[in-house]
């Protein structure tokens, strides 16, 4: 069986990745992310909105190699690239060494001022 | 020339730009940015009238009554951003129905003339972007008098 983390996502985040802050409760990890903010738009009554939906990669591994389960994620600040964000819900990205070995996307809302 | 459909639409986005703590307020332009909310589109109406069952000798160029339901979207996005409509959802309904322009002169409601102005309804819109994204679209009804021989 290919190790997908070995060979897919380690060497992707070497080079993709960036350094982030994850704080969840009073605990706070360093790990590393993959800025995924993408363009947005909102339609209604035929109207749009353009802007984005922030999002960011983190493998689950590592994660659970710093002591955080990703259910435990929502609430959680993320801070990278400068900016601090709200983990407001994630998608699992399994792979076929299952899904605690794949990748958690972060969805990402603007973190409360203050 | 006096055509009141123009004059209520631009009369509109007058008195939705004055709510207080608009970022923007616009006329039919159907794509903003979320650097612009709060904000407040005017978008023009459809029309309709009855003279599709008038079949009478009445000469084509009488005077008519039309029905005009222009929408208008309130946008905005924010953690509260419910409670934020609700504000300028309130505003707005207070002020298109009472502006002394748009029932006295333009529309002439009441004692002015036989014009109408009611606020028909709202629909509401969520979705994530950068923080919570809302909209709610807004319906009114104004009846008028078309002037043929005035356009």
């Amino acid at each position: 069986m290919i190790d997908y983390s070995a060979l897919l996502y380690d060497p992707i985040h070497a080079v993709l990745g960036v350094p982030a802050t994850l704080t969840v409760g009073a605990t706070e990890v360093a790990l590393s992310v993959i800025d995924d903010i993408k363009p947005k738009v909102e339609a209604s009554s035929g109207v749009q909105t353009r802007g984005v939906e922030p999002g960011a990669f983190a493998r689950v591994p590592e994660l659970n190699a710093r002591g955080i389960a990703v259910d435990d994620c929502i609430g959680a600040v993320l801070a990278f690239n400068g900016r601090s964000w709200t983990v407001r819900n994630f998608d699992l990205i399994g792979n076929p060494n299952g899904e605690d070995a794949g990748e958690v996307r972060f969805l990402l809302k603007e973190a409360a001022v203050g | 020339m006096a055509d009141v459909r123009e004059d209520i639409l631009a009369r509109l986005l007058v008195v939705v730009a004055a709510i207080p703590n608009l970022r923007s307020s616009h006329r039919s332009n159907v794509d903003i940015n979320e650097t612009q909310l709060p904000a407040v589109v005017v978008l023009d109406g459809d029309e309709e009238t009855n003279d599709s069952t008038d079949l009478s000798m009445r000469p084509a160029n009488r005077p008519t009554v039309v029905q005009l339901t222009p929408g208008i979207m309130i946008v905005d996005q924010g953690e509260l951003v419910g409670s934020a409509l609700s504000v300028l959802r309130s505003e707005l309904i207070k002020r298109v129905l009472t502006d002394t322009e748009l029932n006295e002169q333009i529309v002439k409601t009441g004692r002015f003339g036989n014009g109408v102005i009611r606020y028909l309804g709202c629909q509401t819109d969520l979705g994530w972007a950068r923080e919570l994204h809302g909209a709610l679209a807004m319906q009114f009804l104004f009846k008028y008098t078309l002037r043929p021989e005035q356009l």
